[in-house]
């Protein structure tokens, strides 16, 4: 049995050469501008010459470098899931739908113990991936299943395409090169997406999961920010969290108990007559200062509201009716004046009529005690006569406050579900399967 | 996140509609006045209610 | 460990590069600005390069696969036409044999078992499907390699072989099997995926700069 140890192993060895003041060999300066490097000699002022060997690699590298610097630089070092990786490698591709190229950025990362995972960079939006060590199931009969289910959960299609690779630095797994096509369907389940690469005849798939530039930039300790995120992404996850259904069945729950609170009290309130008296206003009766005070009478319970109704069965006329709602004993008063009037005929059009004969007004937390009314009636000059009745009812439920807390229950709810479909509508608009026009234009094409 | 917020929203707007409904408020514009006199009573005219055709309020005495 | 080093022409001391293609550095003793000299330029941003094929394990590196302790003795390196990956012979407690393959750190381990009617060498296609001992597999791939190097104690004996034909089969879940044929009958070695993490491995290969 022959035993052949394995060539040793450890970092890659490079072969340098150093650059020089061909004068003074004093320190250099190196200056990057834009695609050219210039050189400097501190000591002696000399610029080194452009032909200089080693100048030369630098400005024929810097001008690989500056088409595309990669965002993240290679080198970096991060935490991901509690794992310190390293950038080692960068890879542009592209895709065209519809004539329109879409480019984003791979990145590779590295730890010599956990191996690789990726980042993934489309205008702004970042994802942490890695390789699938369970496969995903998918309808095999299909060409392009709409569906993939992976670890029990089921992924939707958003796009397939054609991927190129357009540029590449550093160390990848696998010798990418300019020009390497991929097939790529990309599968979500926000915030996650199951990503299926086929090159030749080998099918990879992948998953991913959405992670914000800034979480990025600091945990690589990059400087600045990271580039502002464009868009809805395939899997980037909702503002209003994964389900707007569940915020719904909360909505459900509050409106049943508005409901029971509107019949609970509804059942307790005492709705109790306390005062009513029918008045006279005989035809020219005094227009005003006819003012006048009803019997003292008992408002029982804890402090509640009072209803007062004035209706009057008027016939093109009209009364203000001021009242006053005062304690006898603690000399508090309500002042409130309403009004009620009704007319009536006949024109080209038929019978029409204008006006309530009844008015409802709600005095709000009256204590309990003893109270009358002062009421001063004013009518119009020549005024027919006229009969009134004022009615007291004591612990009258408001209904106005049910219907406002509805409003106040179902706003934010109307809000939240269109700030979520206007979000869905705009992720699915970049998809194969973009939503239909909601408004669809009445023209037709020429 | 959302849901947490809402909940303890809507229990609020219960809280305080059920509060408006058990202290019985009402949403119709009124005035309060405090100290009206007993001689009221004798004579309804010398109050003076704010609704009135007068345009400032002279007391009632 | 990505990071190519080497050392100052200037004054010796040691330099490290930022990444694998990397040609400007500085040396921390000297201040020298130091340029690569051995990158073929004409790949830069054209062609990605190749990480080293370094494995974190090694000779009596120890762990535990599914409450069974084990110490690694022996290890093979393969190589084929897209890089290599290491099968290290593992002694497990109760005296068994057992592999642990590290294919850039990707974990797997698995154990000569038997099943029935193995394909021949020549039957093999990618796509087909096989019924052992109540798993589906799917053959995956089909891979051609060559032995780079052995160490170690190994369970059988090793010769010089030119190439051996590997068919990768998998199933839904991280189960998976190896058909080798290696000899002139084809061996079954069925596993599953592991991750890093659940082998609780100790006495690993220490890397500079990496904890």
């Amino acid at each position: 049995m022959s035993s052949v140890t394995p060539p040793s192993e450890g970092p890659p060895k490079a072969e340098t050469k150093p650059l020089n003041c061909p004068h003074c060999g004093a320190a250099i300066t190196l200056r990057a501008l834009g695609q050219a490097v210039v050189v400097v000699c501190e000591g002696c002022r000399s610029i080194l010459d452009a032909q200089d060997p080693q100048l030369k690699i630098l400005q024929t590298f810097q001008k690989a470098m500056a088409s595309d610097p990669p965002l993240i630089p290679l080198g970096s070092r991060g935490k991901i899931r509690g794992t310190e990786y390293e950038v080692i490698g960068v890879q542009r591709r592209s895709i065209k739908v519809e004539g329109i190229r879409y480019l984003w950025h791979e990145y590779v990362l590295f730890n010599p113990y956990k191996g690789f995972r990726y980042l993934t960079e489309f205008q702004g939006h970042w994802n942490d991936v890695v390789v699938c060590k369970d496969q995903p199931i998918v309808d095999a009969r299909l060409s392009i299943p709409l569906e993939a289910n992976y670890l029990g959960e089921i992924y939707q299609h958003f796009q397939t395409a054609d991927a190129n690779s357009d540029f590449v630095l550093g160390e990848f797994p696998w010798q990418v090169r300019v020009g390497d096509q991929a097939r790529l369907t990309d599968y979500i389940h926000p915030p996650r997406v199951l990503s299926r690469e086929k090159t030749g005849s080998e099918i990879t798939w992948s998953i991913g999961e959405y992670v914000y530039g800034q979480d990025l930039w600091n945990t690589f300790h990059l400087p600045g920010s990271p580039p502002e995120a464009m868009g809805v992404y395939e899997n980037q996850p909702s503002p209003v969290g994964a389900d707007v259904k569940a915020i719904w069945v909360v909505c459900g729950a509050f409106l049943i108990c508005l409901l029971a609170l509107m019949i609970g009290f509804e059942m307790q309130s005492k709705k109790e007559n306390v005062f009513s008296v029918r008045y006279h206003l005989g035809s020219g009766d005094p227009t005003g200062e006819a003012s006048f005070v009803t019997d003292v009478f008992e408002l029982s319970g804890r402090t509640s509201d009072v209803q007062v109704t004035t209706w009057s069965d008027l016939q093109n006329t009209w009364i203000d009716v001021n009242y006053a709602l005062i304690n006898v004993d603690t000399g508090r008063a309500w002042d409130f004046g309403r009004e009620i009037s009704f007319y009536s005929g006949y024109d080209s059009d038929g019978a029409w009529s204008e006006g309530n004969r009844t008015d409802q007004v709600t005095v709000p937390s009256v204590p309990s005690g003893r109270y009358y009314l002062r009421i001063e009636p004013e009518v119009e000059p020549l005024h027919p006569p006229i009969e009134y009745t004022v009615e007291l009812q004591r612990d009258v439920p408001v209904y106005s406050f049910y219907g406002i807390g509805f409003l106040a229950l179902i706003l934010p709810m109307a809000a939240v579900t269109w700030r979520s479909f206007s979000f869905e509508r705009s992720r699915w608009s970049e998809s194969d399967h973009p939503p239909s026009p909601i408004f669809t234009s009445s023209e037709d094409d020429s | 996140m959302i849901r947490m917020i809402y909940l303890v929203y809507g229990i609020l707007v219960l809280a305080a509609v059920g509060a408006a409904e058990f202290r019985g408020w009402s949403l119709d514009s009124m005035s309060t006045v405090n100290n009206v006199p007993k001689s009221v009573r004798d004579n309804p005219g010398s109050y003076r209610s704010v609704y009135s055709s007068y345009h400032h309020y002279t007391g009632g005495k | 460990m990505t990071r190519p080093v080497g050392n100052c022409p200037n004054c010796g001391a040691k330099i490290v590069f930022q990444w694998s293609s990397s040609v400007q550095t500085v040396c921390e003793h000297c201040k020298s600005i130091l340029v690569r000299t051995d990158i073929d330029l004409k790949k830069v941003g054209v062609v990605a390069d190749l990480p080293p094929d370094v494995s974190p394990i090694q000779l009596y590196t120890e762990g535990v696969y599914r409450n069974r302790s084990f110490v690694v003795v022996g290890r093979i390196l393969y190589q084929y036409d897209q890089g290599g990956w290491n099968e290290w012979h593992l002694m497990m407690n109760d005296g068994n044999s057992g592999w642990l393959s590290d294919a850039q750190e990707e974990y797997a381990i698995s154990f000569r078992a038997s099943g029935e009617k193995l394909p021949a060498e020549t039957q093999l296609q990618v796509g087909q499907t096989y019924d052992w001992n109540g798993d589906v597999f799917n053959l995956t791939v089909i891979t051609k390699a060559r032995y780079r190097g052995v160490q170690g104690e190994l369970p059988f004996e090793y010769w010089d072989k030119s190439e051996v034909t590997f068919a990768d089969l998998r199933t839904a879940s991280k189960k998976f099997a190896t058909l080798d044929y290696g000899d002139a009958d084809p061996v079954l070695y069925v596993g599953e995926f592991m991750e890093f993490d659940d082998l609780k491995m100790k006495n690993l290969r220490q890397f500079e700069g990496w904890r």
